[in-house]
């Protein structure tokens, strides 16, 4: 290829897209110096520059004394790996049984399974509450809703994949007297592993960030952060040094996933839009 | 021996009860927890009201709750929440959608840093709803009157978020700003896919710039363009988490506050129920209609090409 040569067209267009990427980081930017800073500071006139003093004891204030941010994150995590684990065993049995087995009426299951994706949560919310009303002092009540609204997504990630390994895997197996169940996860489930990861990926940021429903169906004790931080933001109004620390923790895991491996991330967003 | 395993795997393959151990529980499970109670909500919204709360009281009222919803009327919020949602899918289609598209077009025509562009645009994307509206929310209520002070720029009346009219819009930004990285990775990504040799064939027709990309590029990322539009409208009728968190607790503006509100704070399960339906239905009739739409514009693509000689 050519070297392109810089021109006024050119620098044009590096200048909006600059301010376009400025305007993208800033809210981070302001997040995180926010997050050290105390409130005096937070409304006088520092609003914008780095902080003065970086008070890290926001954070302990998040974390454990003023507010619960912990138990928030461990709520978070709990809920998003059981869905996680719950997802990808559900999908994959799912999958393996709608598109790699023959009988009747595979296609008409499968096109069942996927019409639940079209329809959005709020359609359900109200009867889930009376089936779940029972659960809400523990993470299941979100758990439990969190994998059924999420199987669909995934059965239709794992279906491109799964439709593309060849039966001669199976047919080796099966004549060396291997069962069904031995194929499908020692032989299939392995060489699934990408697609599964595409799928898991696009579930986790789902659940991570979701609030409809975690408003609902949470307790006290089983909070996860995007109500916690949201009602924190409520109820210590003076400390906004806090919660811009309880808005770090909240985003660390999402960002550092995403900064790790970007291009799966990417991945697993489009697989999930063009195929949702 | 191939032939044998042939058989032998078919037979293994469609073992009724292999079949029902791998696909039953999920279906099962989904079919409880996501079908039922769509249907059950579905039930609820045609009678007066729920029979758990009103025991025998309950009987079917048909459409009464969505002629009610439907009517407008002065104390009704329920219309103009359907409006606010259209003006959001409006503003999304004819700003955000274009706005994406251009940067989609200058970052897959080959410029420097491209790849730390998409990687950085895309940051908002991966970051909670919440967390992005709690952080214009800060935006609004501190950094921007400091801002409008220093230049001595008048503030709308009550700030950014307690002006009646203006309130709406700058509840829509953060979720616009935010989605802006995703359209263009979905648009940048098909931008991408298009054959090197098409676009050789026409830059050697003299096509460049604007031209190659309303006549070429776009038209063939037609189908990516549609997701993308599905997308937004859907997300704009199914729009809670930022406006929720932006705008005041009893707020009626968009149809999924309306029915959380009706729900939730004034116990009007029924009513409410209807209102959820309908935002179903909307959803539904949207893609429908694009379905229609991009079907119509390829029939008539491909009638083109076979009446051209």
């Amino acid at each position: 290829m050519k070297k392109k040569k810089w021109t006024v067209g050119k620098i044009l267009e590096h200048v909006f897209l600059i301010l376009w990427l400025l305007l993208c980081l800033f809210p981070l930017y302001w997040m995180f110096t926010m997050s050290l800073k105390d409130t005096n500071e937070i409304f006088g006139g520092n609003v914008v520059g780095l902080p003065t003093q970086w008070l890290w004891e926001n954070y302990a204030n998040a974390w454990g004394s003023g507010g619960r941010v912990s138990s928030y994150l461990l709520n978070s995590i709990i809920d998003t790996f059981a869905t996680l684990i719950l997802t990808s065993f559900f999908g994959f049995m799912a999958s393996y049984g709608l598109l790699r087995m023959r009988w009747k009426g595979q296609k008409a299951v499968f096109t069942y399974l996927l019409m639940g994706m079209m329809i959005p949560m709020h359609a359900a919310l109200y009867p889930l509450t009376e089936t779940l009303l029972s659960l809400t002092k523990t993470n299941w009540a979100l758990i439990i809703p969190y994998t059924a609204f999420n199987i669909p997504i995934t059965v239709l990630i794992l279906s491109g994949f799964i439709t593309n390994i060849p039966y001669e895997m199976e047919e080796a197996a099966c004549i060396d007297g291997s069962g069904i169940y031995r194929t499908a996860f020692t032989i299939i489930l392995p060489m699934m592993v990408p697609a599964l990861i595409t799928a898991a990926i696009f579930v986790f940021l789902q659940v991570w960030n979701e609030l409809l429903l975690a408003t609902l169906f949470t307790t006290d004790k089983v909070r996860t952060l995007t109500v916690g931080i949201q009602q924190m933001s409520g109820q210590y109004q003076t400390d906004y040094g806090s919660m811009g620390a309880g808005l770090v923790i909240a985003t660390l895991p999402t960002l550092i996933l995403y900064m790790c491996m970007s291009g799966q991330v990417q991945k697993s967003l489009i697989a999930g839009a063009v195929k949702g | 021996m191939a032939m044998m395993g042939g058989l032998l795997l078919k037979r293994v393959l469609s073992s009724k009860w292999s079949i029902a151990v791998f696909v039953l529980p999920t279906v099962l499970f989904f079919t409880y927890i996501v079908v039922i109670p769509i249907f059950k909500t579905l039930v609820y919204s045609l009678l007066n009201e729920i029979p758990a709360k009103v025991g025998s009281e309950s009987h079917f009222a048909g459409l009464e709750h969505y002629i009610a919803m439907l009517t407008p009327a002065r104390r009704n919020s329920f219309p103009g929440a359907v409006g606010n949602s259209l003006l959001y899918a409006a503003v999304s289609v004819f700003l955000q959608l274009p706005f994406s598209l251009f940067i989609a077009l200058l970052l897959a025509n080959g410029i420097r840093g491209e790849s730390a562009y998409r990687n950085i645009y895309f940051v908002p994307v991966v970051i909670s709803s919440v967390v992005v509206s709690l952080l214009w929310q800060r935006i609004y209520k501190g950094l921007l009157p400091q801002v409008f002070e220093q230049f001595g720029w008048a503030m709308p009346q009550n700030g950014f978020l307690g002006n009646k009219t203006t309130k709406i819009w700058f509840s829509f930004l953060p979720s616009l700003w935010q989605y802006v990285g995703y359209h263009m990775l979905l648009m940048y990504g098909a931008l991408k896919s298009i054959s090197p040799d098409v676009l050789e064939a026409a830059t050697v027709d003299g096509a460049s710039g604007a031209r190659l990309a309303f006549h070429i590029q776009i038209p063939m990322i037609k189908p990516m363009l549609k997701v993308c539009l599905s997308f937004s409208l859907i997300g704009s009728f199914k729009l809670f988490d930022t406006p929720w968190i932006l705008l005041e607790r009893s707020n009626k503006d968009l149809p999924a506050l309306s029915m959380y509100v009706e729900m939730f704070s004034n116990h009007k399960y029924s009513y409410a129920s209807a209102q959820a339906i309908f935002i179903v239905l909307e959803c539904l009739v949207f893609t429908v209609l694009l379905n229609i739409l991009f079907r119509e514009q390829k029939d008539r693509a491909q009638g083109k090409e076979l009446n051209e000689p």
